[in-house]
């Protein structure tokens, strides 16, 4: 049955639609749980406030659940799902490129549109240092296009690499996030901020 | 209930369950099996040995012959240009790219067309377009183009224009007296780089 768009049961339009309503509810419920300040985001890396990690945590194991299930009876063919094909030295140059924008700047892409839709200055700001950034990779694409495009590795999953089933690896991973939640009470507790 | 603990009861028995299960490795059929019936009885699989020879010979970039026979067979003898996918092997991951494509005119062949109806069959179900057989497989291709039979004398000139046709597709696919030499051609096709498809991206997810 699923992808629906790709199995041609709703067209292009349709799903560029849903996605648009999706995306409004997302940024909704984003900004509803206090996405849109950047001490919210800033907060995983001190420790004072985890909820971020624990929010997009159980939304990925959420999405891995249904799919999985969806997989089981027979709704979507997990082939036809689109995976971003991995190149091992960007992800890790961009990995630290990004983490280190959202502790100076305290928002991700996401969170920093939800914060300029109720007028925060921060979050104009950094969507500005966002273009600037698109904007120098693309002028200096030349440059690093080597190191951009280096050690490709296709579209691998973890549970193939490992040697697992998708469902056990899954069960793995929802073991591992709950002691990281766990961890990120803990550390809630550890270093309190009163003020923010 | 604290809300780690109340996740933690709700995703564990989850997770269990999907570690127990086996993988849904089933491949959904596009086709019912009318629909099926209707495209074997009009028989909209087939391409003459003539089309397909007037494509070999024109070099027609859309043509892709498909050996279904097994290895041993495809090097001791092939079409020119063919590539060799055994039916044992049709559903192998390596090759989804190549069946299951929009571009170019896949045609199947066997020594007859058992084998080649099969894997049409199979490719049809799961619902590729674009690939087809080649009519009476390689015993007629044997017969119809590399050693033609001439027509009676009595019979009507499409007859003889088909016949003048083979006979010349023959010697240029190295028929007629020379039918063996055909082996030379088969060593020299090159089997194409396997493209994968372009899938239809979709915007990443994360935040």
């Amino acid at each position: 049955m699923g992808p629906l768009a790709i199995n041609e049961i709703i067209s292009e339009n349709t799903n560029l639609f849903l996605a648009f309503i999706i995306g409004i509810g997302f940024g909704f419920v984003l900004e509803q749980s206090g996405f849109s300040s950047s001490r919210k985001l800033a907060g995983v890396f001190y420790g004072y406030d985890t909820v971020v990690l624990k929010v997009f945590f159980t939304a990925a194991i959420t999405a891995m659940l249904g799919l999985l299930f969806f997989s089981l009876f027979g709704w979507i063919d997990l082939k036809l799902v689109y995976i971003n094909p991995t190149y091992l030295t960007s992800a890790i140059v961009g990995g630290i490129i990004m983490g280190a924008g959202f502790i100076m700047g305290g928002y991700c892409p996401g969170t920093s549109f939800c914060g300029a839709s109720i007028g925060k200055l921060d979050a104009f700001v950094f969507i500005g240092g966002l273009f600037i950034g698109v904007f120098i990779f693309g002028i200096g694409y030349n440059l690093w296009d080597g190191m951009y495009l280096a050690k490709f590795l296709g579209s691998p999953k973890i549970s193939e690499t490992l040697g697992l089933t998708d469902g056990v690896f899954a069960f793995l991973l929802i073991i591992m996030a709950l002691a990281m939640f766990w961890v990120a009470e803990w550390a809630e507790k550890k270093f309190p901020r009163e003020e923010y | 209930m604290k809300p780690l603990r109340l996740l933690a009861l709700f995703i564990i028995p989850m997770g269990l369950i999907i570690a127990a299960v086996p993988q849904n490795k089933t491949k959904p059929y596009k086709l019912t099996a009318e629909e099926l019936l209707g495209e074997v009885n009009t028989r909209t699989q087939y391409v003459t040995p003539d089309a397909v020879a007037d494509m070999i010979i024109k070099k027609d970039p859309s043509l892709r012959l498909i050996d279904v026979r097994s290895q041993d067979e495809f090097e001791k003898f092939s079409l020119p240009g063919a590539i060799n996918i055994p039916a044992t092997d049709l559903l192998s991951d390596q090759y989804a790219d190549i069946l299951n494509q929009d571009i170019k005119m896949n045609i199947f062949y066997s020594n007859g067309t058992l084998t080649a109806n099969e894997a049409w069959m199979i490719t049809r179900q799961l619902g590729f377009n674009n690939n087809y057989v080649l009519e009476g497989g390689l015993n007629y291709w044997f017969d119809a183009i590399l050693n033609p039979q001439k027509p009676a004398s009595t019979s009507p000139d499409e007859e003889f224009a088909k016949y003048d046709f083979r006979k010349s597709a023959g010697l240029a696919l190295g028929g007629g007296a020379t039918m063996q030499t055909s082996q030379d051609q088969s060593a020299t096709s090159s089997k194409p780089v396997i493209k994968p498809a372009a899938k239809k991206k979709k915007a990443a997810g994360g935040c």
